[in-house]
């Protein structure tokens, strides 16, 4: 396998069988299971920005520059800090974040399931106490990003070297016709996010042990111009911005409405701790 | 004078009526309390080489020519191979040969469980070997799995016949109860995870074969490959000297030993076979899966009448039935006891000893359900326990070596006072509370043990003996035993270990018995020598001489000293005792659970060495909230296949799950027990964690979990079954007639 690292966009030429990777915290771990074939690693850290720039966040910005930077709302440090260990955050970037993969343990495994392909969930008949408890009926992973629904509840939008979309259109719920669970085009790059500004934020994250391990359930509020957006990791296929039916739109499957206990506890603190 | 004697032998829960020689242990104990090195802390002889990096693993060992093997293991729970064939692996860079089936029984056709080993192949690089497995062409009849543990009781898939034991009469004792409190209780399958996964290098030199492998028993590996491979047992060089961990998974030589074996023998090269981490979350052993469902009767003082047991061991496809009904038959005065233990045969891995086997999960039953009674009877959970405190084995109607399981109990008392203050700190929210647990263990060894003491002119010792140290520090407690016996700094005293052919047959270090079984064979051979040196200076003519003075004659001479462990004394139950309090905090809306503090007071007899002491009662508490709070393997639930192969889905406590710990030992030598008077501690500290984390959370809420791991999700249904137990009393009691 080649490893490439151009030094601008110009330079990219994805070919096929090429895989971009930046902290590489994801990909590495996906390729050596065999998940993600590639012959070419294309190493996109000298062209894709790092920092913050006022309401723009470099896409490269590590999970650790962004926890320590007080220019970054607090939903989003705290979801940078909780994500994993100061090892993950100190490579892992925001955008590999936002694109990771489900921790289905099915998935991940390589069980033929509809994610990759075919036709049977499951997670939906075996063991599913950790998994989607909204939009679960076509396939029940859970998007594991933190740093994902903290955004989402700020409402923020990312640009790509194609275009600007919301992070809400960066993901979408797979369907019989299309099992992707981000609307990315092959070879597109994620550059920036932009944050609008909120008054407060906050991320509460329920984990089956202290730290360090992926969301049962995190619950983002963010208090912005007299509204308050709600958004969950962990309880979905994609981040999960609640909407005015709120927790009640739910469909728990046997083993996991467990979740949606620990959810409403979170959000009903999340709102209170931002004065909502 | 050697001495053939019959004798029972112990090792964790499991006895055997075994022919031993014994050498009389004729040393008197020495006093009680610190001496001058044992009993004192002493930092590990290998400290500083292990945080550097240049202690030598099996798993950093690469000997000249060295390929390494690579194993196919079945990805089904259940499946016959219908075709397998290996020639194109062969065909590849690098390959140098491949087995399968029929090549060596441990590779098989018929797999009973996920993560069997069917093939194996070796290579120059690990990388090559892997890929070679990939190019395997197999095929796979798959079959429908056993997984459930009722089921296969019922369908008679079980090994052997179910343990019944009993004493007195369980229906009358429940007669004579005041109060009768049932429960079930489950626990889950958790792994050893040692730090080192299960490997082997096996190299075959002149007529016989030299094994290195992370083991705890290397003459047991010795015994087994000698076996197995058709050779006499001095024709096997077993070498172990820096081990990763092994928990009760690496007592055998296991199935990558004799795949190495085998890849050896063929390519006339030496080969690694490594356990990957996959595997080591597949089929390197576990603790296995328990079903409890239990009874126990008192009077309403809560004096016990009656306990008993249905216990169901998950085995898997393999193994042994753990002594889980052991703590109900032991623990505690009871003249009527009657349990039954079944043992599950599943399409699962197999389990493994595992730091307690049996009572870890036994304990969590049994004194889950004492605290259950102590609030029915509205009774001190500590004043229950010692009211019903015993002084003898019951069981074998036999007295106990020593226990001093009382004075752990008054010793807990300032930290079981503190659960007024603890349960204050309780908000609508968060609710605080204190819980206790008993532990009672194995842990006192036995014959046979050997160990040589060479003295030099230098005035320094050499400790030699075959043992190895899976990473307890026995070393160190070894060079502090020589050093006293002799009267020398420990700085002068040196253990050589970890090698078959460089030193005497050395025991187990499972069971808690490493210092136990060795202890006494050190002593008893730096008594040997120290009396050499004294007929020495008698011989000058003064029997006083110092002996720097008295070596320092010898020139290359060297006095050489031998000692054996004696035997354990007759007609007498040797146990370890000891109490955990935890203190708990339950957020009671999302069913989160942390520990906060945990004071742990064990009586195992005379410590060596105290730092090394509260490092294995620290590791096995840490373990222990483990199981009790995070760690559990998942398979799934209609082919059996295990779901949680990674540490990201099997989640190990992190160091912001460990609360604040306190250690205490009772630190008097058990006067029965050898020149030492010591038992093991490497397994008491995890055996009333558990227990006492759940009774911690029932002190706090009210709430009655009877599961492990209690995840978020038991938790939640322990506290609405709480807080409907709660509504259906306050229903009751507003119908009763005034």
């Amino acid at each position: 396998m080649e490893l490439r690292r151009p030094s601008s966009v110009a330079e990219l030429e994805p070919a096929g069988n090429s895989l971009l990777l930046a902290g590489g915290t994801e990909v590495v771990p996906l390729l050596r299971a065999g998940i993600l074939e590639a012959e070419e690693l294309v190493d996109v850290r000298g062209i894709v920005p790092r920092g913050i720039d006022g309401r723009t966040i470099g896409a490269a910005t590590t999970l650790a520059e962004l926890e320590a930077s007080a220019a970054v709302p607090d939903v989003l440090r705290e979801a940078c800090r909780l994500a994993a260990s100061p090892q993950l955050r100190n490579a892992g970037t925001l955008a590999g974040n936002l694109l990771q993969s489900t921790r289905c343990w099915y998935w991940r495994l390589q069980w033929p399931c509809r994610l990759h392909g075919g036709d049977t969930c499951f997670a939906r008949a075996g063991e599913h106490r950790e998994h989607a408890v909204f939009a679960n009926d076509f396939c029940a992973s859970a998007h594991p990003s933190d740093v994902a629904a903290a955004l989402l509840a700020l409402d923020a939008s990312v640009r790509t070297d194609r275009r600007e979309l919301s992070l809400a259109d960066l993901y979408r719920v797979p369907t019989q016709d299309d099992r992707r669970t981000t609307t990315l085009e092959p070879g597109e790059l994620i550059l920036s996010v932009d944050v609008p500004p909120c008054e407060r934020s906050a991320y509460l994250k329920a984990m089956e042990r202290k730290l360090w391990a992926f969301p049962l359930v995190g619950v983002a509020a963010v208090r912005s111009g007299g509204a308050t957006r709600i958004a969950l990791a962990g309880v979905a296929p994609v981040p999960w911005l609640l909407d005015e039916r709120g927790l009640d739109a739910a469909t728990p499957l046997p083993g996991n409405a467990y979740k949606l206990e620990i959810a409403a506890a979170l959000v009903k603190r999340a709102t209170a701790q931002i004065g909502a | 004078m050697a001495r053939l004697i019959r004798t029972e032998k112990e090792v964790e829960g499991r006895y055997e009526e075994v022919w031993v020689v014994v050498e009389e242990d004729a040393l008197d104990q020495w006093p009680t309390g610190p001496l001058e090195v044992v009993g004192r802390p002493a930092t590990r002889d290998d400290g500083l080489v292990r945080a550097r990096g240049e202690a030598v693993y099996t798993a950093d060992l690469k000997l000249n020519g060295m390929l390494h093997a690579a194993v196919l293991r079945s990805p089904h729970a259940r499946a016959r191979v219908t075709r397998i064939d290996l020639a194109p692996a062969l065909d590849l860079p690098g390959v140098h040969t491949a087995i399968g089936p029929g090549d060596i029984d441990v590779l098989v056709d018929e797999c009973n469980y996920q993560g069997a080993p069917i093939a194996a192949v070796c290579a120059d690089t690990l990388a090559e070997a892997q890929t070679a497995l990939e190019a395997i062409e197999i095929e796979y009849e798959v079959l429908e799995p056993l997984l459930d543990s009722d089921e296969a009781v019922a369908r008679g898939s079980v090994l052997g016949d179910p343990r019944v034991r009993s004493r007195g009469d369980l229906d009358r004792g429940l007669a004579d109860a005041d109060v009768v409190v049932t429960g079930e209780f489950r626990t889950s399958v958790v792994l050893h995870n040692s730090m080192e996964t299960h490997q082997s290098v096996v190299q075959w030199v002149n007529d016989g074969v030299d094994v290195h492998i992370s083991t705890q028993f290397i003459w047991g590996v010795r015994q087994e490959v000698a076996g197995k491979l058709g050779l006499p047992a001095d024709k096997v060089r077993v070498v172990c000297h820096f081990m990763g961990g092994g928990f009760g998974s690496k007592n055998g030589a296991d199935d990558h030993t004799f795949v190495a074996a085998e890849l050896a023998r063929r390519t006339g090269r030496p080969v690694k076979c490594a356990f990957t981490r996959r595997d080591e979350h597949l089929a390197a052993g576990n603790r296995n899966a328990t079903i409890q469902r239990l009874t126990v009767g008192a009077k309403s003082d809560g004096t016990l009448t009656a306990l008993g047991g249905e216990y169901v061991n998950a085995v898997g496809w393999s193994g042994w039935s753990s002594p889980v009904d052991g703590p109900m038959h032991l623990l505690y005065a009871c003249p009527n006891v009657r349990s039954t233990t079944s043992a599950a045969k599943l399409n699962q891995p197999p389990m493994k000893a595992f730091r307690a086997p049996g009572f870890v999960e036994g304990t969590f039953g049994l004194e889950a359900l004492l605290d259950e009674l102590a609030a029915k009877l509205d009774l001190d959970p500590l004043e229950l326990r010692r009211r019903n405190h015993v002084d003898f084995d019951q069981q074998d109607d036999r007295p106990f070596s020593g226990k001093n399981l009382l004075e752990c109990y008054r010793r807990a008392e300032p930290h079981w006072e503190r659960r007024h203050d603890v349960r204050a700190r309780s908000t609508d929210v968060v609710k605080r509370g204190v819980g206790m647990a008993s532990q009672i263990w194995y842990g006192g060894g036995g014959p046979p043990s050997y160990a040589w003491v060479r003295v030099g002119s230098d005035g320094r010792a050499t400790v030699v003996t075959a043992m190895q140290d899976i990473g307890t520090g026995t070393k160190t407690a070894m060079a502090q035993i020589a050093a006293e016996e002799l009267g020398i700094p420990l700085e002068h005293v040196t253990v050589a270990a970890g090698d078959s052919a460089r030193g005497p047959y050395a025991s187990i270090s499972a069971g808690s018995s490493t210092i136990p079984s060795m202890g006494p064979a050190v002593r008893a051979a730096a008594a040997d020598a120290k009396r050499q040196i004294v007929e020495i200076a008698e011989q000058r003519g003064n029997a006083d001489m110092p002996l720097a003075e008295v070596v320092a004659l010898l020139e290359d001479a060297q006095i050489l000293g031998k000692g054996a462990r004696g035997p354990n004394p007759t007609g007498m139950q040797v146990l370890t005792f000891g109490v955990q309090v935890a203190e708990v905090a339950v957020d009671v809306e999302t069913g989160e659970v942390w520990v906060e503090r945990i004071a742990a007071i064990h009586d195992v007899g005379r410590v060596i060495n105290p730092l090394g002491a509260s490092s294995q009662i620290e590791g096995g508490i840490i373990q222990g909230i483990g199981h009790t709070l995070s760690e559990q393997r998942l398979h799934d639930p209609r082919t059996g296949a295990i779901l949680t192969t990674s540490f990201d889905a099997y989640r190990m406590p992190t160091i912001a799950d460990v609360p604040e710990i306190v250690s205490e030992l009772v630190d008097v030598p058990d006067e029965q027990l050898t020149n030492l008077g010591s038992k093991g501690l490497g397994e008491p500290p995890i055996v009333p964690t558990a227990a006492a984390i759940a009774n911690a959370i029932r002190d706090a809420t009210g709430a009655d979990v009877r599961q492990l791991p209690i995840t978020r999700e038991e938790m939640l249904r322990a506290l609405h079954e709480a807080e409907e137990r709660q509504r259906e009393s306050e229903r009751r009691g507003a119908k009763a007639p005034v």
